[in-house]
């Protein structure tokens, strides 16, 4: 099976692509001007943010990128259209044949370019007697159209493909707007030789359903003996099936020429001097590499938090990995919202669990030191401390022959820390709990 | 019986030759006074450009060209009359009213912007703004014996101008003398954010340099009708009087102009006026109950005229999957080409000197026997500087049968300054006449 995919994302600006129409939400028509209603006599002028967005993610995405481009019209005729013409990018996108990595597996990126959004149409009342209402808000809005090799297997691939994406993109030009639901995509699906093109999926999830629905009914009318002829699909939200586009079969011809209002714009050079974040997926990649932890602890780490991650890294640089794990992924982790607003947090957290490491104090201790630092959690702490040093005090004084056993053989200990690890139902660790018994029974004899 | 009055001469103008659409009521006698052409947006005004499909289009913002006029100090006192968004060399193809030449109202003003070349020779003091695409503004300027000056392209901001064909359209200035276009001009030209191909100009110099060597391609002198051809070549003596050096050169790639830029600019004129569907703006009337493609082409085939229809036809299918490199993508290396001829002239001589009107304004009968191709090949010396984006300028150089004849000067890019200084110094040699006005 061949899964290709063209999305599209809407860019992080405050304006639009061509005017300075804000990209916030609105009551309808009102974020709109002469330039996105394209009133006649108006005229385009680039977005310098959006074209900067567009090209970081054509470099991160490791696209050949060319040393100007310019952008193009596509004409069509529909009421959301204003000018029926869009400008988008043709013989000229931002960038070609780049790649991702999805899970270990190359995905081959056939182009990044830059588009303006249509407004949105409404259909109001019964079918037969509806009304159409056009939001032109959306006209102008700034998308990103990320096209795919036909290199994804499944669905579930295509779906784990544009999640992964999207928490990248995300992080690299802060994709607010975009989330699971926004998604907007084509994707073309070929179980046997004929491709079948699904157009306008809205939503992760839809997706996936589309394409499996596709990919049934295509394996179906393949063990039928029969032919998959090549088309255009849409699918039903509501009853979850594709079914074919009202739109002529054959391709349409949009008669594409260059938008001539706007000129070159020379991108190689802002592409060479642009400083590329590292992305979530990346570093837990690089996390795996560099420090052998687990794909699935670098994947939680990057996910709950970058800044968590940075202190990952750094007390991997002081103790052992093993330490930076546990302490991360236990009691920092659970308590990171309220330790990262902490100032100097790094170097706070890094010489307790460095003391814990080097031995110079309890992992009780160090866990002890690390919830007063998160402050909520002090009382408790505290708390639960004393109440470890009142169950072996209880015990001893229940069981006073404990002591004389202990100044003979220290091996007596053992029954203390049996008891209290029973009594105390696993909220210390083991380690905790004997030093702490032979910190007390050191203390009595 | 003292001289009329400029408001007087302004409702003369568009009532005996319809030179405009649209009128201010009153004057403001302490500013100068300029016309737009219809195309051009200004508040307070319809811009219908010649078209039925933009009736009741009244934009809410000024074109930047018409914005600078104002802030300099100038009223906009009224709209031009128009061939339908440009397309014409007659001004016959509008929908709001034929401009009359001046000279004779039997004749033809030129076009596209025939309203602008009757209201400049017809009003004394008068600036008409016009836009020339490919001769649109040296065409009138030669028939209504005006000077009319074509900037380079992206000297002057489009914002505000209806498109015809982005790549070509220039907003330039049409008047009875260089010393107003010279002076308005300066005041038009300079970048403007609005605009993108207008922010990457040099500063426009104070004043030019007179030309001291002109060249006359040989090419541009056949097929012109006798009597021009004499009227230019006591134009030709009368430079060498003064001095200038007239040479003839060859130009062989002027000929693939004229298809080169017919294929351009349709290109571009149909998807500008694909937003022409009668929704958002202008004309609205249709029946909303109907397939969105049923209502788009009903106001279309209502609306547009013969000749706007001819060009979207024509530039949709220059357009088409298989047409494209043939047609298209070549005139654009045809453009790169002549830019190149022009140049090697440029090493030598510092404008290229020709008739600007291959023929005196025709009769209006005269034109309706006339073939569209044969229209189109009465720009043939106007669409080579268009299609460069050189600038150029347009002279009265001779009065034929009571009628003016026009030359056109071409300079390279950014130099319209040494065009408005040949334009004074023929001026001090040869004046000009205007027909008198009897209210």
């Amino acid at each position: 099976m061949k899964i290709g995919l063209e999305m599209h994302f809407q860019l992080p600006t405050k304006s639009k692509l061509f005017c300075s129409c804000p990209t916030s939400a609105a009551e309808p028509n009102h974020n709109v001007c002469p330039v996105c209603l394209g009133y006649p006599g108006s005229r385009p002028s680039l977005n310098r943010k959006a074209l900067e967005v567009g090209v970081s993610i054509a470099r991160f995405m490791d696209c050949k990128i060319e040393e100007k481009v310019w952008f193009s019209r596509k004409t069509y005729f529909y009421p959301d259209l204003v000018k029926n013409f869009q400008i988008t990018q043709y013989e000229s996108p931002l960038g070609t044949d780049g790649h991702f990595d999805l899970n270990g597996r190359r995905i081959g990126i056939w182009r990044v370019h830059l588009e303006e959004d249509p407004g949105r149409i409404k259909r109001v009342g019964r079918s037969g007697e509806e009304i159409a209402f056009v939001d032109y808000n959306r006209s102008g809005i700034p998308l990103v159209e990320i096209v795919t090799a036909p290199d994804l297997q499944s669905p579930e691939e295509a779906r784990a493909f544009i999640d992964q994406l999207v928490i990248e993109l995300r992080s690299l030009c802060g994709l607010e707007a975009q989330d699971e639901q926004t998604v907007r995509a084509d994707a073309n699906i070929s179980v046997g030789e004929e491709r079948v093109e699904i157009k306008n999926v809205q939503g992760l999830k839809n997706v996936e359903r589309a394409l499996k629905f596709e990919a049934t009914r295509q394996s179906k009318m393949l063990a039928a003996g029969k032919k998959i002829v090549r088309e255009t699909r849409r699918f039903d939200e509501e009853r979850k099936v594709t079914m074919p586009a009202r739109e002529k079969e054959t391709e349409e011809d949009y008669g594409y020429i260059g938008e001539p209002d706007l000129g070159e714009f020379r991108i190689g050079e802002m592409a060479r001097s642009m400083d590329l974040k590292e992305t979530p997926l990346a570093r837990a990649r690089r996390l795996v590499e560099a420090h052998g932890i687990s794909e699935a602890t670098a994947k939680q780490l990057v996910l709950t938090s970058l800044s968590l991650t940075d202190l990952f890294e750094e007390l991997c640089r002081s103790v052992p990995t093993e330490k930076a794990v546990t302490w991360t992924m236990g009691p920092i982790s659970s308590n990171w919202a309220v330790l990262q607003t902490h100032p100097d947090i790094r170097s706070e957290i890094t010489a307790i669990v460095r003391d814990d490491a080097e031995g110079r104090i309890t992992d009780n201790e160090a866990k002890r030191r690390i919830l007063t630092l998160a402050g909520v959690a002090q009382e408790e702490a505290q708390e639960g401390d004393a109440d470890l040093g009142r169950l072996i005090a209880d015990f001893v004084d229940a069981h006073p022959e404990v002591l004389a056993d202990y100044r003979k053989n220290s091996k007596a200990a053992n029954t203390v820390i049996g008891h209290v690890m029973k009594e105390s139902k696993g909220r210390y660790s083991s380690k905790e709990v004997v030093e702490e018994v032979r910190k007390e029974l050191d203390k009595m004899v | 019986m003292s001289s009329p009055g400029t408001y007087d001469l302004i409702r003369y103008a568009q009532r005996k030759h319809r030179a405009f659409t649209e009128v201010v009521e009153t004057l403001d006698e302490s500013k100068f006074h300029f016309s737009a052409k219809d195309n051009l947006c200004a508040e307070g005004f319809q811009a219908r450009a010649g078209s039925a499909v933009l009736d009741g289009y009244s934009p809410p913002f000024d074109a930047t060209a018409i914005k600078r006029l104002k802030m300099g100090g100038g009223q906009l006192v009224g709209k031009t009359t128009m061939d339908e968004f440009g397309f014409g060399t007659f001004s016959v193809n509008s929908a709001h009213g034929i401009p009359l030449n001046p000279f004779d109202l039997e004749r033809s003003c030129g076009g596209s912007s025939g309203g602008a070349g009757a209201a400049a020779c017809l009003i004394p003091g008068h600036v008409a703004l016009g836009v020339s695409t490919g001769g649109s503004i040296s065409g009138p300027a030669s028939f209504c014996g005006v000077v009319g000056l074509s900037p380079t392209y992206g000297r002057v901001s489009r914002y505000g101008l209806i498109d015809y064909g982005n790549s070509l359209d220039k907003v330039g200035l049409l008047s009875r003398s260089s010393d107003l276009v010279w002076r308005h001009f300066r005041t038009m030209a300079g970048p403007d954010p609005k605009d993108p191909t207008s922010c990457a100009q040099p500063t426009l110099p104070e004043k030019g340099i007179m030309p001291t060597s002109l060249a006359v391609p040989k090419e541009a002198l056949a097929n012109i009708d006798p009597a021009v051809g004499k009227a230019f070549q006591q134009a030709i003596s009368k430079f060498q009087d003064l001095g200038v050096q007239v040479k003839e050169v060859s130009m062989p790639s002027l000929r693939y102009a004229l298809p080169a830029y017919y294929i351009l600019a349709t290109s571009e004129a149909s998807t500008n006026l694909a937003r022409y569907c009668g929704m958002r703006f202008g004309r609205m009337e249709e029946d909303l109950n109907q397939h969105f493609n049923d209502f788009f082409t009903g106001i279309r085939s209502q609306s547009f005229g013969d000749e706007a229809k001819r060009r979207i036809l024509l530039g949709t299918f220059c357009r088409m999957v298989g047409f494209r490199s043939r047609y298209y993508l070549k005139s654009l290396a045809v453009r790169q080409m002549l830019i190149e001829e022009y140049r090697r002239i440029f090493q030598e001589h510092q404008a290229v000197l020709t008739p600007t009107m291959p023929f005196l304004p025709p009769l209006f009968e005269e034109i309706g026997r006339m073939k569209p191709l044969e229209m189109y090949g009465a720009d043939f010396l106007t669409v080579p500087p268009n299609l460069t984006g050189m600038p150029h300028i347009s002279l009265p150089c001779a009065y034929v049968e009571g009628l003016p004849v026009g030359m056109q000067l071409v300079a390279d890019h950014w130099q319209e300054m040494d065009l408005l200084e040949a334009a004074s110094v023929w001026e001090g040699a040869f004046p000009y006449r205007f027909p008198e006005v009897v209210l």
